[in-house]
């Protein structure tokens, strides 16, 4: 698969802070894909960068084909109705109204509404829509559902998911695992300033070691526990109910989320 | 050219929709005009002679510097100015647009002027229609280049008024329209003279045309538009 985007050794500090020391990794064309870690390792810095909205210290950063952006923090003049803004966007670069797309996405709904009428979930949706005029090949979505309930996830979700089948490649941060989990093909983990892990999900789960939950329910209660070696763990356990007399009604044994395994590679938990 | 002219309406609307600029650019001066129109001349039946020329600087200069500025920090410090970047739309297009929108509303009001002060207390034309228009413009496009100077330094709305507030009130209370500058102390008198409405209520209300009234509106004028300049690259940095 071709790279849509290569970033090697990105450098960048603000002050004697060193935020990217040293980033490397590239994301393939027609891919979801995620930068993952705590808050203020630099995610969003690493993104600006490569948006070009942030001047970098040294590195190089490849971009092959035209990018959309969809900020994290975003905001537009607050009486401005969405298509107005999608209007000028598409007509500032010279492209026309894609009016399939923000059919798709709900905006011809909010014609009437005011920026600052719109709610979060409207909103987000005007700011991908306004990323989209730009008919860009790479997208660029810095915590996309952050602050948005559930149906509003679900929704961008799905829109995210026609975007990946359209052919475009998309680039997002979250802190939702279970999003990650369900929509990127591959993630990158940043941890003081450098790329610890990148792979699929299912690659992170062999990096980190095998990862249980064990859940046993007796008459009297439910406990939880957790293990990176399954056998012993479960043989100690059963041994522990059978002297203490206590009689298991169910037993169940999950892999580990990629939320736990995130947990251990960025803080070794 | 599409997107500017669009752009250009689309920030005539937007301002129509902020009731900011409809009250700093038409509701004050206007019934400024209504009240001050009827009291200057009656207390001083002279003012009638130069009625639209003070109206007019008065309605110009609240408009600029009290209507423009907020404009202009809701887009260059909050996430706005970040928006526009991203999605390829020059950082100096909100200032132009903001500018020429506020800019055809302040000729509009001060055409209202124009033509409501004879009608209403018996003002006096100005003598060079042709003079008056090419020096209001002048005077429109100075006041609209300090209040794009507040409106990109300061970063932040409750201040923004303050400090528009502060170069506003001098400014009218100095540059003659209230009272003849003659009568001024001296000091008033030549501080009046920093401020660009002072020069343009003197350009406005010439007959002939005279450069030592519109060179320093000039110099004014040039002197903002580099300030403004460099104030949008240290926006873009």
């Amino acid at each position: 698969m071709n790279e849509a985007i290569k970033v090697s050794g990105l450098k960048k500090s603000y002050g004697a802070h060193v935020v990217l020391n040293g980033l490397d990794f590239c994301v393939r064309q027609g891919e979801i894909f995620a930068l993952l870690g705590v808050n203020g390792v630099g995610k969003t810095t690493s993104l600006e960068c490569i948006e070009g909205l942030r001047k970098y210290d040294s590195g190089n950063i490849t971009i092959h084909g035209r990018i959309g952006i969809q900020l994290q923090s975003a905001s537009l003049p607050e009486h401005i109705k969405p298509l107005e803004a999608a209007k000028l966007f598409a007509k500032w670069n010279k492209n026309p109204l894609d009016k399939a797309m923000l059919e798709a996405l709900g905006i011809y709904n909010l014609a009437k509404k005011q920026y600052y009428q719109l709610s979060t979930g409207q909103k987000r949706r005007l700011h991908l829509a306004l990323a989209l005029t730009r008919n860009p090949d790479i997208l660029f979505l810095d915590e996309p559902t952050a602050g948005l309930d559930v149906e509003g996830r679900l929704s961008l979700h799905k829109q995210i998911r026609q975007l990946k089948a359209m052919g475009k490649t998309i680039i997002l941060t979250s802190h939702d695992m279970a999003e990650v989990e369900n929509l990127c093909d591959r993630i990158a983990i940043l941890s003081e300033g450098k790329i610890v892990f990148i792979g699929t999900v299912g690659q992170l789960g062999e990096t980190v070691g095998r990862h249980y939950n064990i859940i046993i329910q007796t008459e009297n209660s439910t406990k939880k526990y957790e293990s990176d070696n399954i056998g012993e763990t479960l043989l100690s356990l059963l041994t522990q109910y059978k002297e203490n007399g206590e009689s298991i009604v169910d037993i169940q044994i999950n892999r580990g989320t990629l939320e736990q395994h995130f947990m251990k590679i960025t803080k070794g938990e | 050219m599409g997107a500017f002219l669009y752009g250009i309406y689309l920030q005539w609307k937007l301002d129509i929709r902020s009731k900011t600029l409809l009250i700093t650019c038409y509701i004050v001066p206007l019934l400024f005009f209504a009240i001050m129109g009827g009291i200057f001349t009656s207390v001083m039946p002279e003012a009638r002679y130069t009625l639209i020329q003070s109206m007019t600087v008065f309605g110009v200069t609240m408009g600029a510097l009290i209507g423009l500025p907020p404009s202009l920090v809701e887009i260059y410090s909050s996430d706005i100015k970040k928006v526009y970047k991203a999605n390829g739309v020059p950082l100096y297009l909100g200032l132009v647009l903001t500018n020429i929108s506020a800019y055809i509303h302040l000729f509009i009001m001060s055409i209202i002027l124009y033509i409501a002060a004879p009608i209403a207390f018996n003002a006096e034309i100005p003598e060079n229609p042709a003079l008056y228009f090419a020096s209001l413009a002048i005077f429109i496009a100075v006041s609209l280049s300090i209040a794009s100077i507040i409106g990109l330094v300061v970063k932040d709305q409750a201040k923004t008024s303050m400090v528009s507030i502060i170069i506003f009130l001098p400014s009218i209370m100095l540059s003659g329209i209230m009272f003849p500058i003659e009568l001024l102390p001296k000091a008033f008198e030549a501080i009046g003279k920093i401020f660009p409405a002072t020069w343009g209520y003197k350009v406005m209300t010439d007959s002939v045309f005279q450069l030592e009234n519109l060179l320093p509106l000039v110099v004014i004028l040039i002197l903002a538009i580099c300030v403004c300049g460099i104030l949008l690259r240290k926006v873009d940095k």
